[in-house]
This record gives structure tokens, C-alpha cells and sequence, in this order.
């Protein structure tokens, strides 16, 4: 049943290949994909509590490609199919290109492939594959490119994935098989000076890809959001990044017992501070939610690295609200920036008034971003602090307050009075409307029932979270609290400031994201080898 | 013989040296060679995880015969290369289209001049 999985997208892909350019079969593809999501919510159910594993070729034990699907990597697809819907529906009217559709749908494929694989090199191949087709998803349009950060990333992706490949080898040569869970069991006896080197080279691999490597692994992908098409940011920042964080937990989990998780809660700080402090310089609507994106992973990263039942669950649950409140505001700011003709933060305004739909959207998703009380984002920050020490609770609060300033600057072209006329003020199209109003309302029920919601996808952990009443009152009053001083902040030290501006045209070169790429590696084995 | 024992240690230092020829070349086109370099490397790491001296090629000519497993080279990683080596070729073709365009725009491939006129470029319009 699994395989189905990945072949449907690619049925569908061959099939608009050949009739995109009609509407009706765009339809059909729509459907198709409907489709898709409620058998990974059957998927979901079926999967609650155990797992299901099938060898392809049925082949003995682990000699074949085993592809597995458990609780987490289920509700992963969940959300992949979830969002890809959307952006299905989204580009319904934009896009009659066939080159787009069909990438599309077959990157969905090697998405859904790297949630279910457990074979160490078919994870390299799939994330080749995903990455050239962001390329060629980002490039095909010849009026909106840039060329020369593409080539940046596309280079920089295969080194890392070198050093990830060079990483597997090692394991094959320690253990001999290329399956995850034999080679996590296998690794336990195997010597911890053996294993330094291929940790430290599938995690700088690895932490390259999901962008964690401080500033050095964003700047240069950051550089593609602005001219790329709103629907390939969404997937971009909603679930392509996400898988990458999927891996980094297996992997954690396969190498076991590196107490390692120190060093990249160090590392997740940096990253997500970093990418607030960038995302506060930033003028340009999308730059300032790539940056988030950065800072957003960081705080997952923090999440799943705390080393404690109740952050682990928070990062996984802030993964989902990332991807809902990600492509909502990815997909309105889409509309807005269509229908106003800039992206400056400074000359958008009043979107509530002339589009009122997607201002409440953008509103949602903005709460849920910031975690205010009852919006999704949240709940995932309650549970990632909810049980840490006080020193953490304090990092966690400083970055939501970047978080807030930066947003309060964003949610400026929500209000104000609307000074027209520079776009063509076309009425937005409803197929664009209806799924971001979908995610934008999701912001708010996956808040309002976030505790229920994490208990029915997470059962694995025994003790059932629960939010304490007091602890969320607490919470909400430290959000009101930062949001008057993020406001304070904005008004009278980042409104119109120009150092802050020459700091986010910050820029880094192919050379030193490579060097930042080794320095990262001799770290980790510094790190790893004197624990 | 030529001995196959450590020719790794040499896989893994010549994956160094590329790292180290891509954080120091200025231009793009040996850029894109020391990828290439690199992935070259980890290619003969791989090989030479299942081939070493005195290994037999993993055929059966005769059903005869009782081969010694130990003694076959395994052809797992032989046949995971072939792909590896596949992605790499259709990989690099991308980028040096890339750079063909990049090249015909500005004159040049030098990583410091591009990025500075991308820059440039960036200043004089940054939100069209």
C-alpha cells in the first residue's frame, strides 16, 4: 500500500504533463490529490500506535528497500499532502505551464518518498532529486530569476549532500547494511571513536539542508524568495525544509548515544536569534518571512534537541503550525503583493480594506506566528518551554519578541489607509483565496484544539500532554507583555533605520558558506570527540 | 602488486583537497570542477569499501565452483556508485548551464565580481 504513496503523484505528474493546458484536467488533478490527503489521513489511522513496513521486490530482511510508515512520518504526510493541495488549488488559474505542473506534482513524490524510505541511500537520491526540481521550479520562469544565488545553492546543496554520501559509506563499511533502524541497532557495538567521523559528516550534511548552520546556510537560499512564484515558497518554507528536519531526528535516533544534543541546542539558538535579528533588517515582505523561516527551524531544532519529552513534542507540533502559518502567509502575501505591484513593507497598505479576505488571513496566520493565545503557534511554544530550565524559557521568550517585532513591522500593511493606485487593484481570484483562507483558519482551530490535536497524533508517549491552565494564562500574559515592548521597540528603534537596513543586504559568497560548511564539521568532531 | 589497502586514507584526502579548492577558487568553473573532484572522491572511497587486493569480481563462471565469499568484491556499493556517478553527471549539467547564462550576462565567472554586481543590481532596483 505504501508504494502507492509515492507512485499516485507521479501518475497524476505524467498525466497534467500532457494535458495541463486544459482546465478541466487540472481539476481532475485537484481531485486526484484530495484523494491523496484522505488516504494519508486513512494512513494516519491506520498507523496509530504501530507500524507498517513493506520490502520492495520482496526481498529477506534488509537487503531490500523497506519503506516504513509510523505515527510521525504519517502525519508528515498528512501535512505534505495538505499543503501541496493548496498550492495545487493556488496556482489553479496562475499556471497553465506544463513544466510547472508536472515538477509539481513529482517533487510531491520525492517529498512523500523521504518521509517513508528508511534506506540510507535512497534518501540521498530523493533529496538530489527534490532539490534540482526547486531549482527548475524557480528558474523556468525567464522574466523572474536570479540566476547567480541559484547557482550558489544548487552548488552548495551538493556539497552537502557529498558530505552526506561520503557519511553513509562509512556506515556501510561499519555495519554493512544500508537500512536505518538494522544500522541505528548495529552501530550501538560498534566503537565511538569509529563512529565520530560519519556523525560528524551526515550531520553537517544534514544541518546544511535544513539550514541551521548559522546565517551560512540560509543566506544564500534566501536570496531566491523574492522572485520566487509565492506557491514554490510555500513549499519551500512549508515542507521541503521539513523534511530535512525529519532526517535530522532519524538520524539522531540511528547514531543513539552521541550526547550531542547540547551542541545543536547551541546551534539552534544561534540559528533562530540569527534569523530574528535578520528578519527585523529586512524591508522586503518576503525576505522578512524567508528569514523566519530560519528562525522558525532554529526554535524546532531547540525543540527536538532540549532532550525532554514535552520539547520534543512542542518541536514536532511547531513543525506542523510552521507549515500552516508558513504557507498562509507565503500564499496571501502572494495575492498582496500581486495586487499591489511592490514589495516593500513600507508602501504596502490597508489590505483589510481592499481585500478583507486575505487580510484576515495574513492576521491569523500573523497571531499564529507570534504566538498569541489561541493561534496555533502557540501552543507549540507553551509545550517547547513548557518544562526547561529557566535559561532556555528566557531564550525562548527573547526570540518570540524578535519574532514580534518583526511582525509587527509586517503586520503594517494590514492597516493604514490604502494609497492605491500604483497596482492594476485586479479583484483577487477565488481559487487563490479559498486555500489560504483554509490554512489561514487553520491557524486558529489547530491553537484553539492544539492540546487535543497533539494528543491524537503523538500517542506514542505515554503520559498524555496536557496544557496547564495557569502555565498557558502565564504564557499569554508574557506574550501581551512582549508585544507592547516589541511594539516600543519598533516605533522608536527600528522604524526607518538605516543601519539595520545596510545589515540585512548582508551577503555571503559560495567560498565562505563552504568554509562555514567545514567549520561546522571540525566542530561537531571537536564537540562529539571530547564528551 | 599495487597495493588497494590504503588507497581510502588517499580517497579521504583527496576530499579534503577539493573542500579546500572550493573555499579558496575564486572562480566558478574550478568551483565546479572540485565538485567534481569531490564527488570523484567519495566514488573511490565507495569502491574501494568492497574491492581490496585479491578480490574477485563478483561473477559466477562456473556453478562448479565454491567461491570464498570473503574474496568477492561486493558489488552493492559498485551498483549504488553507478547511480551516484549518473546524478553527478546530469547534476553538473545544470550548473554549467547556469554559469553559461550567468557568464553571457556578465562577462565573467569570477564568484567576487558576480556576486558584487549582483549587488549592485540589487541597489538600484530592490523591489521590482
Amino acid at each position: 500500500m505504501l508504494t502507492y504513496f509515492v507512485i499516485i503523484p507521479v501518475l497524476i505528474a505524467v498525466f497534467l504533463f500532457v494535458f495541463a493546458s486544459n482546465k478541466g484536467a487540472r481539476v481532475l488533478a485537484i481531485l486526484f490529490q484530495a484523494v491523496f490527503v484522505a488516504l494519508s489521513l486513512y494512513l494516519l489511522w491506520e498507523t496509530r500506535g504501530e507500524e507498517i513496513t513493506v520490502v520492495i521486490g520482496d526481498y529477506y530482511g534488509v537487503m531490500g528497500i523497506i519503506l516504513r510508515a509510523y505515527t510521525t512520518s504519517a502525519v508528515f504526510m498528512v501535512l505534505c499532502g495538505i499543503v501541496f493541495l493548496a498550492v495545487a488549488i493556488y496556482s489553479f488559474n496562475q499556471s497553465d505551464s506544463r513544466t510547472f505542473w508536472f515538477l509539481l506534482f513529482i517533487l510531491q513524490s520525492a517529498l512523500v518518498g523521504l518521509f517513508l524510505t528508511r534506506d540510507l541511500f535512497n534518501i540521498f537520491v530523493l533529496v538530489e532529486v527534490s532539490t534540482v526540481i526547486v531549482i527548475i521550479l524557480l528558474m523556468y520562469d525567464k522574466k523572474n530569476r536570479n540566476m547567480l544565488s541559484g547557482l550558489v545553492f544548487l552548488m552548495l546543496n551538493i556539497v552537502a549532500m557529498l558530505l552526506y554520501l561520503f557519511g553513509i559509506g562509512y556506515i556501510y563499511m561499519l555495519t554493512g547494511v544500508f537500512d536505518i533502524q538494522r544500522a541505528g541497532e548495529l552501530l550501538a557495538y560498534v566503537d565511538y571513536s569509529d563512529k565520530m567521523i560519519p556523525y560528524a559528516l551526515i550531520m553537517t550534511g544534514i544541518a546544511f539542508k535544513c539550514s541551521i548552520i548559522p546565517i551560512f546556510s540560509f543566506l544564500p537560499k534566501v536570496k531566491l524568495y523574492p522572485k520566487a512564484p509565492s506557491a514554490v515558497a510555500a513549499i519551500l518554507s512549508g515542507v521541503q525544509i521539513k523534511t530535512m528536519v525529519y532526517m535530522f531526528l532519524r538520524m539522531q535516533d540511528m547514531f543513539g548515544d552521541f550526547s550531542s544534543h547540547n551542541f545543536f541546542l547551541a546551534v539552534g539558538i544561534v540559528a533562530s536569534l540569527a534569523g530574528v535579528i535578520m528578519a527585523i533588517c529586512q524591508t522586503d515582505v518576503k525576505m522578512i518571512l524567508a528569514y523566519h523561516t530560519m528562525s522558525q527551524v532554529g526554535l524546532i531544532i531547540i525543540g527536538l534537541s532540549a532532550n525532554n519529552e514535552y520539547a520534543m513534542l512542542g518541536g514536532l507540533y511547531h513543525i506542523l503550525s510552521h507549515a500552516t502559518f508558513k504557507s498562509a502567509l507565503f500564499l496571501s502575501i502572494g495575492i498582496i503583493v500581486h495586487s499591489y505591484g511592490t514589495r516593500d513593507v513600507y508602501k504596502i497598505r490597508g489590505v483589510l480594506r481592499r481585500m478583507p479576505i486575505v487580510g484576515m488571513v495574513t492576521l491569523f496566520a500573523v497571531l499564529g506566528i507570534t504566538g498569541a493565545p489561541f493561534f496555533i503557534g502557540s501552543i507549540s511554544k507553551y509545550f517547547i518551554a513548557a518544562d526547561v530550565p529557566f535559561w532556555l524559557n528566557a531564550t525562548v521568550i527573547v526570540i518570540s519578541l524578535g519574532t514580534i517585532i518583526s511582525f509587527i513591522k509586517y503586520a503594517g500593511i494590514l492597516f493604514g489607509k490604502d494609497l492605491g493606485a500604483e497596482g492594476d487593484a485586479v479583484k483577487p481570484d477565488i481559487w487563490r483565496i479559498v486555500p489560504s483562507a483554509a490554512l489561514g483558519i487553520f491557524c486558529l482551530v489547530g491553537g484553539i484544539f492544539g492540546g487535543h490535536i497533539i494528543n491524537f497524533l503523538f500517542p506514542l508517549y505515554d503520559s498524555p500532554a496536557s496544557i496547564d491552565t495557569w502555565g498557558y494564562i502565564e504564557k499569554s500574559l508574557i506574550f501581551l507583555g512582549s508585544a507592547v515592548v516589541g511594539f516600543l521597540i519598533y516605533k522608536y528603534i527600528v522604524y526607518g533605520n538605516n543601519t539595520l537596513k545596510r545589515i540585512g543586504r548582508l551577503n555571503i559568497g559560495f567560498r565562505s558558506a563552504c568554509a562555514a560548511m567545514g567549520a561546522f564539521f571540525g566542530l561537531i568532531v571537536i564537540f562529539v570527540g571530547v564528551m | 602488486m599495487f597495493n588497494l589497502e590504503n588507497l581510502d586514507i588517499f580517497a579521504v584526502f583527496m576530499f579534503f583537497l577539493a573542500l579546500f579548492g572550493l573555499i579558496t577558487a575564486r572562480n566558478a568553473i574550478k568551483s565546479i570542477v572540485f565538485t567534481l573532484v569531490m564527488q570523484t572522491a567519495v566514488i573511490m572511497f565507495w569502491l574501494f569499501l568492497s574491492a581490496r587486493t585479491g578480490t574477485i569480481p563478483p561473477i559466477i563462471y562456473d556453478q562448479a565452483i565454491l567461491y570464498d565469499i570473503t574474496a568477492i568484491a561486493d558489488p552493492t556499493p559498485q551498483a549504488l556508485m553507478l547511480t551516484a556517478i549518473i546524478i553527478g553527471i546530469s547534476v553538473s549539467a545544470i550548473k554549467i548551464t547556469m554559469l553559461n547564462y550567468l557568464f553571457r550576462k556578465y562577462s565573467t565567472a569570477d564568484w567576487y565580481l558576480l556576486h558584487e554586481m549582483q549587488a549592485e543590481e540589487e541597489a538600484e532596483n530592490p523591489y521590482n
